[in-house]
Formats: structure tokens, sequence, C-alpha cells
């Protein structure tokens, strides 16, 4: 018996665990009493879904947290996508600012949320400097590797054919960098949510997912912190799936993997 | 080796010209004491939290958290990881819901865990232990799945029995990405525990940090940057360093 | 061996007055390991304009090195090279090389790679693209325009690279085992065009080959190479007209006689006499 080679046997497969969860869940919250709270009924995570929706609360966090996280990413990996070019371009830039760029990237990232808070106070550019730090640490790392090991192959080629400076990176040392630099801002993207959802939830106040996480937390609404995770896996897995459209259509000049 | 260790210094040169640069700039009264302390002030805060003993109750009880949660979740993501990759019906039962639930930032699930958990000692051993499980269990499964078919005609065709097979082919194929994993999901812990200690917690470098700066103590606050990226880079560095011996035996 | 001479070729509408390569004791140096290491040594070579030249040697007797300082991607050598008189000091569009992968960007389409080699030159914008295509009609790859380079075969790239060393008109073109990585069906192909293209163009041609067959086919001149350090051991002269059959039996005579040169080992005393003279096979 391989039930589970079948398509249609390997979705109601992988159904069956989530669906056993979610029974398991319901009947914790039927015994009743402390566990109520925490385990709260499945219809009541639909009621507070309908609620959320309905005044339009699920929708400006939604547009808010998104828009503050690609704010961020705009930022931070073009700023990541310029320092890395300079680094692999010029030995004296990478010099100077490699040792810095290592040094600062140990201290985890939301450790940097007490200082820029004294700096900045808690406001949207606290958020902004989070989300931006957290896309630029791989797009730099990613261009600079890109950019330092062009293959000799192809600036030979340029070589020959007189490229200055300018025309070698453009032609060449850019184009050949660009799997890198897209595999750098596919995880910018992955660490710019999660430093979005991570600076709301800590900085708390405001619209925003990860805010009115924090606030039904206070409010202990299991519910609507549910609703909330739900919203922003969802919208993780979007963004990360269009970004991987992009990269293929980027990137379609490669051979197709094997 | 006198070459490796000048280049060290070369590396480190500007950072050291940095700090004496920032000195300078403190002691010239470049920026307000409530903005930017000297470095200065930052080492004599940490020597002082040393010799109190604060600092190294802050570190141990941050580092047993770290150490507890991040065994449990790795050891958890490999046995998951594992068993994904060798049963396909363990992989129809269980990959979509962890493919699901791999979408969501651990941090998302924060509010969620004080709720069903409360904030004490349990929970931050629990967010850790996730944050590890996720990218372990995606290694272990990326590692154990990626060892090539002909290994396994190679063992099918000297008869190797399973024991042997694990140990001898299919622990040492795996256990490049599976370091690898390790070392990210390392990392990954640390950053969710210091979130966690600054959202809610009594003790550990996190919360020391958090404290600073309700009393707007900026050189513990730097401390405690401080400390927290030496114990990232330690991690990071000490796993590669394991990552480095064991695979000798691969091309460089 | 002299049958007819170079100037009774039937082609060419005009003997080309330019693209006459000069090496005058050329050496060169690798430094491995702390200990210089001589590649080259006293290389002494004309080549007239117009002329297809080919070197053949062992692995490592610098037939490629000699090939990027010709190029002009590495300077540092002893000696001089000098094009109509010019000294070379650097790479320039008087010169294209073609390397034995075809080393077209996989990022640009075959349209886009043969047109970046125009990017410096002095051809009017306008003209360009009529340039690019004519070179890619000559080179029979009319409608692959628009392909990228993984989308090519091996042989179609290859031709490729050869479009795009063409298109800005070198005096002198360098081939670096240009056809070694294709199979021996599409290496007979693009040996025969090569042969037309060099009667069309005739720009001077300098190519680094394994096969000898190849080299004797298409050169006027073939230079045996000697390891250790590199220098030219002896110069053969191939007097037959162009185009050539590939049976012409002087063709079979002189790879023989060539290859018998190439295998014949550097004499040690002592050696037994019989073991040199091994049969000629019938390609190395």
């Amino acid at each position: 018996m391989r039930a589970h080679r079948h398509p249609a046997a390997r979705v109601a497969l992988g159904l069956l665990i989530p669906i056993l969860l979610l029974a398991l869940w319901q009947a914790q919250a039927e015994v009743g009493g402390a566990r109520a709270l925490a385990f709260v009924p499945l219809a009541s995570i639909a009621a507070a879904f309908a609620e959320l929706a309905a005044s339009g609360q699920l929708l400006t966090d939604a547009v808010t947290t998104t828009s503050r996280a690609l704010t961020g990413l705009v930022l931070g990996a073009s700023a990541g996508v310029l320092l890395g070019i300079a680094m692999g371009l010029f030995r004296s830039v990478d010099r100077l600012i490699g040792p810095l760029y290592h040094a600062i990237r140990q201290v985890p990232l939301l450790g940097w949320l007490p200082l820029i808070g004294l700096w900045v106070g808690n406001g949207e550019a606290a958020k902004l400097l989070i989300v931006g730090l957290a896309a630029f640490y791989p797009t730099v790392l990613n261009t600079y590797e890109g950019i330092v090991h062009a293959e000799r192959r192809n600036t030979d080629v340029g070589a020959l054919f007189g490229f200055s400076r300018a025309q070698l990176l453009r032609h060449v040392l850019l184009p050949g960098a660009l799997p890198l630099i897209l595999t750098g801002l596919s995880q910018a993207i992955a660490f710019a949510w999660i430093a979005t959802i991570g600076t709301e939830l800590l900085l708390g106040a405001g619209a925003g997912l990860g805010a009115t996480m924090s606030l039904a937390q206070a409010q202990q609404r299991m519910d609507v912190i549910l609703v909330a995770i739900a919203i922003t896996g969802l919208i993780g897995f979007t963004l990360n799936t269009l970004f991987a459209r992009l990269r293929g259509h980027l990137l379609r000049w490669q051979p197709a993997i094997a | 080796m006198t070459s490796n260790l000048s280049r060290i210094g070369f590396g480190l040169a500007p950072l050291v010209a940095l700090l004496l640069l920032w000195q300078a700039a403190s002691a010239a009264g470049l920026f307000p004491p409530q903005v930017l302390v000297a470095p200065a002030d930052v080492v004599a805060a940490l020597l002082a939290m040393w010799r109190n003993g604060e600092l190294v109750a802050h570190l141990s009880i941050s580092l047993t958290r770290l150490l507890i949660g991040f065994g449990l979740g790795a050891a958890a993501g490999l046995a998951f990881g594992t068993a994904l990759a060798l049963s396909r019906l363990a992989e129809a039962l269980f990959g979509p819901l962890f493919q699901a639930l791999r979408q969501v930032p651990v941090l998302a699930f924060l509010p969620m865990l004080v709720l069903l958990l409360g904030i004490e000692e349990r929970f931050k051993i629990v967010v850790v232990a996730i944050a590890a499980f996720f990218p372990v269990a995606l290694a272990a499964f990326d590692g154990v799945r990626g060892v090539p078919r002909s290994h396994f005609e190679v063992a099918k065709l000297y008869r190797t029995p399973l024991l042997p097979f694990l140990g001898r082919i299919l622990l040492p194929a795996a256990t490049p990405p599976v370091l690898t994993g390790l070392r990210i999901g390392l990392t990954r812990a640390w950053l969710v525990l210091i979130a966690c200690e600054l959202l809610a917690a009594g003790s550990g470098i996190g919360q020391m940090m958090e404290m600073a700066r309700q009393l707007f103590r900026i050189d513990v606050v730097l401390a405690g940057v401080f400390v927290s990226g030496l114990i990232g880079f330690l991690l990071d560095r000490g796993v590669k360093l394991i990552e480095r011996r064991t695979l000798r035996w691969k091309a460089a | 061996m002299n049958v007819t001479t170079l100037f009774d070729t039937p082609a060419a509408a005009s003997p080309p007055i330019d693209g006459a390569l000069t090496i005058a004791g050329l050496s060169k140096d690798f430094t491995v390991g702390g200990r210089s290491l001589p590649v080259l040594d006293g290389i002494d070579l004309v080549v007239r304009p117009g002329e297809f030249v080919s070197i053949v040697g062992p692995s490592g007797c610098g037939k490629s090195t000699l090939l990027r300082l010709v190029a002009g991607l590495d300077t540092d050598f002893a000696g001089e090279i000098r094009l109509d008189g010019k000294r070379i000091t650097g790479t320039d569009l008087d010169r294209g090389l073609i390397f034995q992968d075809h080393r077209l960007f996989p990022w640009m389409t075959l349209e886009e790679n043969v047109g970046l080699a125009l990017l410096n030159s002095s051809i009017p914008k306008a003209q360009r693209a009529r340039i690019v295509a004519e070179h890619i009609a000559l080179l029979n790859l009319a409608g692959f325009e628009k392909a990228y380079p993984h989308q090519l075969s091996g042989g179609m790239a290859q031709r490729g690279a050869i479009a795009r060393a063409l298109v800005t008109e070198p005096k002198l073109l360098l081939l670096d085992e240009p056809l070694g990585a294709l199979d021996a069906l599409t290496r007979i192909h693009v040996q025969t065009e090569l042969q037309r293209i060099w009667l069309r163009q005739r720009s001077t041609m300098l190519m680094v080959t394994h096969d000898v067959e190849e080299a004797v086919y298409l050169s006027d001149r073939v230079i045996i190479m000697g390891a250790k350090p590199g220098r030219i051991r002896r110069i053969v002269d191939i007097d037959l007209p162009h185009p050539r059959e590939r049976s012409l039996p002087q063709l079979h005579r002189l790879r023989d006689e060539i290859l018998a040169e190439l295998i014949q080992p550097v004499p040690t005393p002592g050696e037994p006499e019989n073991l040199v003279r091994l049969p000629v096979r019938e390609a190395m």
C-alpha cells in the first residue's frame, strides 16, 4: 500500500495532522476554566477574523506593516548593494569598512533597539532603522561576494574589448553578480519581514500586525493574536513567492538547474 | 603564521582608529552624554558590572537559556528533519504543516506563547527552541535528501546493514548542510532570546539593556550591545571551527 | 614541398596590407612559490599580413601564454611584440582573441554579446546593428539572435564567439584552441567555416591548437614548440593553395611529419633506438 503516492491522498494526509491539532485545540477550549483563556474556541477565532476584517483594522494593519517592511527593505537593500559594490571594487573601502561591517553585524539585530530607542525614540524612525539594517546585512555580503569573485574568464573578455571601469561594472561585474545579489535580496526580504514584526512587537504603539498582537496579548485576546499570526505568515509567504517569480524572470538567462 | 597575524592586525586597524576617534570626539564634548558616551566609559561600566558580579549573573542566565533551548530545539529539529527525509509517509503527514508554520517569523509567536506559557523561564526556553528547530529541521531534511542516490546504491550493492549505513554513509554525507543549519539555528536562537529578554524578563543580557535604557544609562546599553555582539560572534565562530574540523575530507 | 605560392590562391580580392606581427626576443617567467619559472624563452617570430599561422606543441610549452601576451591581457614580459610596427602595451580592438570556451556572457543574447564588442569601437551607432547582423549571418547563426548562450549548442556558441571576435574587424585574430571543446564532427564543420571566413576577411590569424590535422589544413605555416622552457623548435611551411581539400595527400604527409616531430622524445643518452620509431596514429 503506497497510498501517499496518490496526489489526492497526499493532500488528505497533509491535512490530517493540522485537523487533529485543531480538534485537540477545540477540545482544550471546551474543557473550560483557566485553559479557555489560552485555548480559545475555533469559532471565536473565525469571529475575530470577521470582526477585524469588517472594521478595516486588519487591512490597515496589513498595509502598515507591509509598507513599513518594504520601505525599510528598499532603504537598507539599496544602501547594502551600493556598499557591497564599493567594497568589491575598491580594496581601500573593503579594508576600511569591512571590519566595521563584520563587527556591527555580530550584534543580534533587536539588541540595537535599546540604543536606537535612546537615540531616536520609539517612533517610525527606530523601526525603519532596524528593518533597514536587517535588509542591509545580507545585501552587502552577497553583493560584495558577487563582485569580488567575478570570473576571470568574463573580465578578460571585457579587457579585450577595451572596457572602462564603468563599462566593466555595468556589462560584466554587475550582471555576473546578479544571481548572488538576488540571493542577498531574498534573504533581505525574509529578515526585513521578521524585523518589522519584531520591532512592532517590542515598540508597541501605532498600527501594524505586531502592535496589534502586542495589544491583544495585554488584553489576553488569543483569537486576535492567532488571526494576526496567520496573516503575518500569509504576507511573508506572498512576498517570498513574488520575489522568487521576479528572480526567475531576471535570471532567465541561466540554464535551468536540472 | 606571521602574515596571518599581520593581516588580522591590518583588519583591526580601522576599528581601533574608529574607537580612538570616538574617544577623542567624546572627550572634546562633541556628543551630548545622553546620546553617546566615550568608549572608556563603556569599558568602565563593563568592568564595574564584571566586578560586582552583575554581568556574570546576566550572562550565565542568558547562556543557560540559550543552551537548553537550543539543545532541545536542535535535537527535535534533527530528528524531525531526518524522519521527514527518510519516510515519504512522514513527509506527506507533516510536510505541509511544517512548510506553513515556517512562513511565520518566530517572533510573531511571542504573544501567543506568552498567553500559553506565561513569561517565566519555560516561555523563553520554548521560544529559543522554536527558533532553533526550524533551520535545523530544514537543514537535516535537505542534508539527508541531498545524499546522492549513488551512495544508497553502493550500500545496496554491498548489502550494508542499517546501522553502519546510517553511521558510515548517511551521517558523514549529511553532516555539512546540517552543521550549517545548526550554525544558523544558533545565531537565530540568540537573536530571538535577546528579543524575548527585551520584551519580558527579570534577568539576562537583554533585560539588562532594556533596564539601562529606561534609566538612560547609555554606557550600560552600549556594554550590552558589545557583550551580545561578542557572544554572537563567538557562537558563530565556534560552530564554524567545528565545521572546518569535521569537513577536512571535503575539498576546500 | 613547395607546390604553389601563397599568391596563386584564387580568393582575396586584394592582398592585405596590415596585420604584420613581429615578436622579438620574447621571454616570460612565472613566479611559483617564490621561484621563477621560465615559460617562454627567446621567441622570435614574424607573421606576414593576412597569414594563417598555427602553433602546436606539448602542454606546458607556453603557447596559450604567448597568445595572452600578444592579446595584451598580460603585459609583464621581456622582449618586444609589435603589430604593424606599433608596440603592444595592452589590449586593443585591432586584436581579437577567441578562447577554447566560447566565453559569451550568459546574461546576454547572442546579438547583445556580439554587439557588446562594438561598445568602444569607432563605428557609428547607427551602423552597428547592421554590422552585428551581418556577422551573425556570416557564421550561419541567423535566426538565433535572441537566443541566450545556454540555448545554443557548443558549436553554435563557439561560432558566436568567432562572430564576436570578428565584428570589430581586428587586423590580427588570435585563436586559443578555439575548437578544442567541440566534438569531432562539429569541429570539422567549424574548421571549414573558419577557412571560408579567413579567405573572405584575410585578417592575420595566429592559432594555438592540439590538433595537428587542423593546423595543417588551415595554416600557411605551422610552428612547433618545445616545452620547459617554451621555445620554437621548428617551423613547417604548408605551401598549398586555399581553400584546401581535406583529402589532399600532401596534407596527410605533412601531418605525419609534424606528429613525428612532436612525439619524438627529447633525446636522452643511452635510450634504445627501437623505442623511438612509433607508428604514427590517426590523431593525437
